[in-house]
Parts: C-alpha cells; sequence; structure tokens
C-alpha cells in the first residue's frame, strides 16, 4: 500500500530534476512532467479501489495511514501523517486527469516559450502539492502543501512576468489569499491548544466536546483561511486578475483543483462546523453572496477567461452553499463535476484563444464553422455549466437545490436558483458571442482548429462531463453523503429557470443581436455590475494607504534617520575645517592658546575652590 | 620697614609676566631667548623666596636655584647655536615666517 506514497512524490522529483537542470537541458526533457504525471495518474487508480467502497467508516479513519514521527511540540507528538480515505480517493483521481489533461495540452499551448521548462517544472510542483493536500491526515501536512500550492499559483499567474498586468495580478493573488492564510494559521493554533494533536482523526472526533465558542472561532478561522484560498466574497477580487496567467494552467489551477482546496478544507472540517450553528450559517451566508454575485459580475465580462473566471468564483459559492446544508455530498459532488466541466471550458476558451490571438469575445464570432470539435466540446461544458439535463452540472446543482430545500434554507435556496439563470444566461451570452455567425474583427478570423494536443484532454473531458452525472448516488454512499434522483419537480423547476436564462440571453444576443451596449449601458445596476459592485476600491484604498505609510516610513529613514548619521559626519567635516584654521603652525599662536587654556583652568579652579 | 615673602613673590610675578608677554609677543628669536631668561630667573627667584622664608633650615630651594641656572646657561647656548643654524638657513631670525609646522 505505500506506493501511494510516490503519488505526490514523482511530480515533486521532477520538479527537483527540474530546479537544477539547465534552461536549454530541460526544455527538451518535457517528456519527464508528463511521464511522471501519468504514473501518478496510473497508481491513483488501485489507490482509489482500495478506498471501494467507501462508506462512514472509511471517511472516519481512511483507509490507509502512514505516520512519521518528527518529534515533539510541548506535551503533544508531532506527526506528519498521509492517509487515504474516500475524499482523497476521489480528489487523486480528479487531480491526476485534469492535471495530465492540463500538460499535454501545454505541450502545443506553451510551445515555443522560452521558459516552458520552468512552467512543466512549476506545474508539477503544484500537482504535486494538490495531491500531498489531499492526502494529508493533519493539519500541519494540510496548511504546508496550501501554501505550496499558493506559490505555484503566484509563479504560474505571473509567468509572463514582463506584463506589468500579470506582475501585479501575481502579487494581489498571493497577497490576498495571504489575509486568508492568516485566519486559517490562527485557526490551527487555537485547533493545537485545544487537542494538542493535528491529526484529523484525533481532531474532529474531538469537535464535539469543545463547546460552541472554540467550535465557532476555529470553525469561522478555518472558513476565513478557505474564502481566501477559493475566492469567496468579500477576497474573491484575486481570481478574476489571476487570468493573466496561463491558460492551461487557468485551467488546472484556478478552475479544477486549487481554488477548489478551499471547499476540500470545510468538507473536511465539517464536523467542527457542525458543532457550532454559527459557522454553518456563516458559509450558507458567504456561499450565497458570493454565487449571486460571481454570477452577475461574469454576465457583463467581454474577455472570454473572465467570464469564466468570475463563473469558478460563483460556482465554488454554490459548493459552499451545498456544504452549508451539512450534506458533505452536495459541495463535493459539484466541486467533482465542476473539475472537469470548468476545465474544459477552460482549455476551450484557451483553444479559441490559441487560434484567434485575442481573448475578447467582441472581436471573436463565426468560430462554429472552422473550429467543429472545440465547438462540440465546449458546449457541451457550458450545456453542464448551466444545468442542462442529463450533463453532470444538472446532477450536482440538482444535489444543492435538494439540500437547501430539505433543510428549509428557503433564502438560499432563492439565491441558489437565480443563481442558476443567471449562470444559464451568462453562458449563452459568450456562447452566441463567439460561436455561430461570421467573425466581427477580419483581424481576429483565425480559422484553423487546434492539433490532437490540444483538444485529446478537451475529448476526453467532455465524455467525463457527459457521463459523470450519472454518479450521483454511488459518488454520495462512497463519500457517507446523501444523495438521490433528481425528482420531477425539483428537477424541471431547475431545468426550467436554467432555459429562462437560455431565452433571455438569446432574445438580447442571438442572431448578431448587441442589445447591451445600446440599452444597458446607462443604467445604473449595470454601472454596479460592470464595475465589479466597487469591490476592488476599498482593496485598493488599504493598499494606497499601506503604500502611503510606507512613503512615510521611508521618508521618516532617509531624512531623520539617514540624516542624523550623515549629520554627524559633516558636522564634523565642517568642525574640522573649521579647527584647521588654528593650526597656524606659529608657535607663538600656540603658546597663546596654552597660556589661554591655563588662565581658564585658573579661573575655573577658583570659582570652584571659592578662594 | 620689614621685606617679606610677599615682595618676592610680587617681583616674581612681574618678571614672569614681563617675560611671558616677550615670549609671546617679540618677532625675533633672540628676543624671545631673552623672554625665556627672564621668566627662568622669575621661578629662580621664587625658589629662593620660598627656600628662605618657608624653610630656612634646609637649602634645598638654594640649591635647586643654582642648578636652574646652569641649566638656563646651557639651554641658551643650544638656544642661540639654534637661532644662528636658522639665520643660515632662513637669511631670517623672525618667527612669523616660522610656520612650517602647520597641518
Amino acid at each position: 500500500m505505500n506506493y501511494i506514497i510516490a503519488i505526490p512524490l514523482l511530480p515533486a522529483a521532477v520538479f527537483g530534476l527540474f530546479f537544477v537542470l539547465p534552461r536549454r537541458i530541460r526544455n527538451r526533457m518535457l517528456y519527464l512532467p508528463l511521464a511522471a504525471m501519468a504514473g501518478s495518474f496510473v497508481l491513483s487508480i488501485p489507490a482509489f479501489l482500495s478506498a471501494w467502497p467507501g462508506g462512514e467508516d472509511a471517511v472516519r479513519t481512511g483507509t490507509w495511514h502512514v505516520a512519521y514521527r518528527l518529534g515533539t511540540i510541548g506535551t503533544g507528538p508531532l506527526d506528519v501523517i498521509l492517509r487515504l480515505d474516500p475524499y482523497a480517493a476521489m480528489m487523486l483521481l480528479v487531480v491526476t486527469i485534469v492535471g495530465l489533461g492540463v500538460q499535454i495540452y501545454s505541450l502545443s499551448y506553451m510551445r515555443g516559450e522560452e521558459r516552458i521548462g520552468w512552467y512543466y517544472a512549476v506545474l508539477s510542483l503544484f500537482t504535486s502539492a494538490m495531491l500531498l493536500l489531499v492526502l494529508a491526515g493533519d493539519y500541519l501536512l494540510f496548511y504546508m502543501a496550501w501554501e505550496v500550492m499558493g506559490l505555484c499559483s503566484y509563479l504560474l499567474i505571473g509567468f509572463w512576468f514582463t506584463d506589468n498586468a500579470a506582475r501585479n495580478a501575481s502579487i494581489k493573488a498571493f497577497l490576498v489569499t495571504r489575509v486568508g492564510d492568516v485566519g486559517f494559521a490562527v485557526g490551527l493554533a487555537i485547533i493545537w491548544v485545544t487537542v494538542g494533536s493535528f491529526d484529523f482523526h484525533a481532531v474532529l472526533p474531538a469537535a464535539t466536546t469543545w463547546g460552541p465558542g472554540v467550535a465557532t472561532a476555529v470553525a469561522l478561522l478555518l472558513l476565513f483561511g478557505a474564502m481566501g484560498k477559493s475566492a469567496q466574497f468579500p477576497l474573491h477580487v484575486w481570481l478574476p486578475d489571476a487570468m493573466a496567467g496561463p491558460t492551461p494552467a487557468s485551467a488546472l489551477i484556478h478552475a479544477a483543483t486549487m481554488v477548489a482546496a478551499g471547499v476540500f478544507l470545510v468538507a473536511r472540517s465539517l464536523p467542527i462546523f457542525e458543532v457550532s450553528g454559527v459557522a454553518m450559517h456563516a458559509v450558507l451566508l458567504i456561499g450565497g453572496t458570493t454565487a449571486l454575485l460571481g454570477a452577475t459580475m461574469g454576465a457583463v465580462q467581454y474577455d472570454i477567461k473572465k467570464v469564466l473566471a468570475y463563473s469558478t468564483i460563483s460556482q465554488l459559492g454554490y459548493m459552499f452553499l451545498g456544504l452549508g446544508t451539512g450534506n458533505v455530498a452536495a459541495g463535493l459532488f459539484l466541486l467533482l463535476t465542476h473539475a472537469f466541466f470548468k476545465s474544459l471550458l477552460f482549455l476551450g476558451a484557451g483553444s479559441i484563444i490559441h487560434s484567434l490571438h485575442t481573448q475578447d469575445m467582441r472581436e471573436m464570432g463565426g468560430v462554429a464553422s472552422k473550429m467543429k470539435v472545440t465547438t462540440v466540446t465546449f458546449t457541451i461544458g457550458a450545456l453542464a455549466l448551466a444545468g442542462i439535463p442529463p450533463l453532470s452540472g444538472f446532477f450536482s446543482k440538482d444535489l444543492i437545490l435538494d439540500s437547501l430545500w430539505a433543510g428549509h434554507h428557503y433564502v438560499a435556496f432563492a439565491v441558489a436558483l437565480s443563481t442558476a439563470m443567471l449562470t444559464a444566461f451568462y453562458m449563452t451570452r459568450l456562447w452566441l458571442r463567439v460561436f455561430p455567425g461570421e467573425p466581427r474583427d477580419t483581424k481576429h478570423a483565425g480559422g484553423h482548429e487546434s492539433d490532437w494536443k490540444i483538444l485529446s484532454p478537451m475529448v476526453v473531458l467532455s465524455v467525463i462531463t457527459l457521463g459523470i452525472g450519472f454518479s450521483a448516488i454511488v459518488f454520495a454512499k462512497f463519500i457517507a453523503g446523501e444523495a438521490a434522483w433528481p425528482q420531477l419537480v425539483m428537477g424541471s423547476t431547475s431545468t426550467l429557470v436554467a432555459l429562462v436564462g437560455i431565452v433571455i440571453a438569446w432574445v438580447l444576443f442571438g442572431g448578431g443581436r448587441d442589445t447591451e451596449e445600446r440599452t444597458a449601458r446607462s443604467s445604473f445596476v449595470y454601472l454596479l455590475v460592470s464595475n465589479k459592485y466597487f469591490l476592488d476600491y476599498p482593496y485598493e484604498h488599504i493598499a494606497l494607504g499601506y503604500t502611503r505609510f510606507s512613503e512615510g516610513v521611508n521618508w521618516f529613514d532617509r531624512v531623520v534617520i539617514n540624516g542624523v548619521v550623515n549629520g554627524v559626519g559633516v558636522a564634523c567635516r565642517q568642525g574640522g575645517g573649521l579647527l584647521k584654521r588654528m593650526q597656524t603652525g606659529r608657535v607663538q599662536t600656540y603658546q597663546r592658546l596654552v597660556l589661554a587654556g591655563v588662565i581658564a583652568f585658573i579661573v575655573i579652579a577658583v570659582y570652584l575652590r571659592g578662594v | 620697614m620689614r621685606v617679606g615673602m610677599e615682595f618676592f613673590i610680587g617681583l616674581s610675578a612681574i618678571l614672569f609676566c614681563l617675560g611671558l608677554y616677550g615670549a609671546l609677543s617679540k618677532r625675533s628669536a633672540v628676543m624671545i631667548l631673552m623672554s625665556l631668561e627672564l621668566m627662568a630667573n622669575a621661578v629662580n627667584i621664587n625658589l629662593v623666596a620660598f627656600s628662605r622664608f618657608v624653610t630656612p633650615k634646609v637649602m634645598t630651594g638654594q640649591f635647586f636655584a643654582v642648578f636652574m641656572m646652569v641649566v638656563a646657561a646651557a639651554e641658551i647656548g643650544l638656544g642661540l647655536a639654534l637661532v644662528l643654524a636658522l639665520y643660515r638657513q632662513t637669511q631670517t631670525i623672525e618667527v612669523q615666517f616660522l610656520n612650517e609646522l602647520k597641518g
């Protein structure tokens, strides 16, 4: 069973090797990360099967675990624990499948990049960290992998660092997620003080004995960390900017895996949340707010990647809504299906960008007639995201709506339903702008389908997207959640709502119409939404205030501290210059001074002795 | 009128001040040497006076005065030799031109 350790180690070894190899050599060794990734994938299959058939006990204790004693802190042992349980088993497959697809895709998408070897190295390190995170059996290892992913995200967003936007976006992403991580770290400290261990198996069952105060504090702090990583309101501002990175990296990190790590953390820690009613409501509140805000903002973007980024924010909020009902299957099933269809959408968008050399949807159009495979696979992804049966998105959405209704969370239910409509709306808007008709801009007519390296991962992902929805019941049993087949009323309601969204978008944008510019631009709501609810402004002011403060400190250092130091030097030199004049070289002058000194001493002595 | 110690000390002080004034203000090196002699003799008067009035039985002060006269004679010989050497080098004995010690 210890082969499981090799799953995260293989990509990590590739990173280590690429880190020391010179650029010219590693650029020609791209088969190595691919091989490592494929190895991880192959090893994940028996690992997944060994966790079968899952269930309550498997989730609680794990089906395999190994611990390394690092030492002790105070009285508690400090262990590094790897464990395999149904959550981890499921995530292993998701991460390795999407990771492998993205690596194959990148061979073509990133071809000719000068630093492609480094790109693959960071991609490998990222995958390794994500696999380590899902296999982590204690919070400390989890946190470590979490931070490594943050670093990789920073490096990949800023991959084209000569571009100012990319550099600023990478710094923003790093800083904003760091804000959440502080909360996470404090939560971990409280866990250590309360339990004296980081082991999931020790911490989670003990949560019921903590009392609601401690549990609430820990749950809210962990949620804060998850909000930073999973781009939840109000810490969502970094994700749209993160689209400055390479598209395949966005597909892997900012759609399928890393941003889902926050959801995964809350799902893992759900026993702590369930002790505290406040925390569960906070999860619902954050999730609902984010889902709705993200969907509205996605509806007014012109950059194809930004639409998908806001859609990701919105869908992650949806996952939190699912977890907020206490039904872990509702949140994790959307995580699973979303990982596949959203990475599919990102890869499809990448294929279009690669061919048309633009990200602006106003310059696109007519893609359908030239890029057949991309069109079909992207449409499957879009329909899944919109929640049209029988695609995977429909089942996961239905599971969440069901859980919300059953849990009497009617406000959250209404929010979720409106989000579903908006989701269908913005995806239709995107589709209508990009695929049918003629190219709007002859500069970006494009006109060639991408090669097989780009298309094959998309085809595989769209097949998974078509089929995986039907696994809902089995999946729920595997991870010890609850799920049922969609009921007629709920299923038809959500489908109807999605269709309404599609029809509205069709009326507004179908057949090459573009009413957005003419009618909506002037309205207050449009202004509010297209400016991202002005949510960036407080952050800008915080950043600006901090910059001013730094400038003040810099001024103090430069003028006052440096001034004192330099002042001493200048005073000595000037004083020396003045005293130099006294050195006339004439002995009689010196004698006079000696006499003056003697007289001075005498005067002082007389004055002091009072003769 | 009895001549007390204060007369000797007063004379000595006047002589010393005259010598000091000369040493500080005269331009000729020879004049400065002479002023130094005045100051040395002022000290001599002091020594003898103290010896006479403070320790009349012991002659230490008197002997010191004798020693000082010997040293002063040697000193003035050396000083005048220096002034002569100086004159040969620089064709002048005016100290205002002797400012080679400037740093």
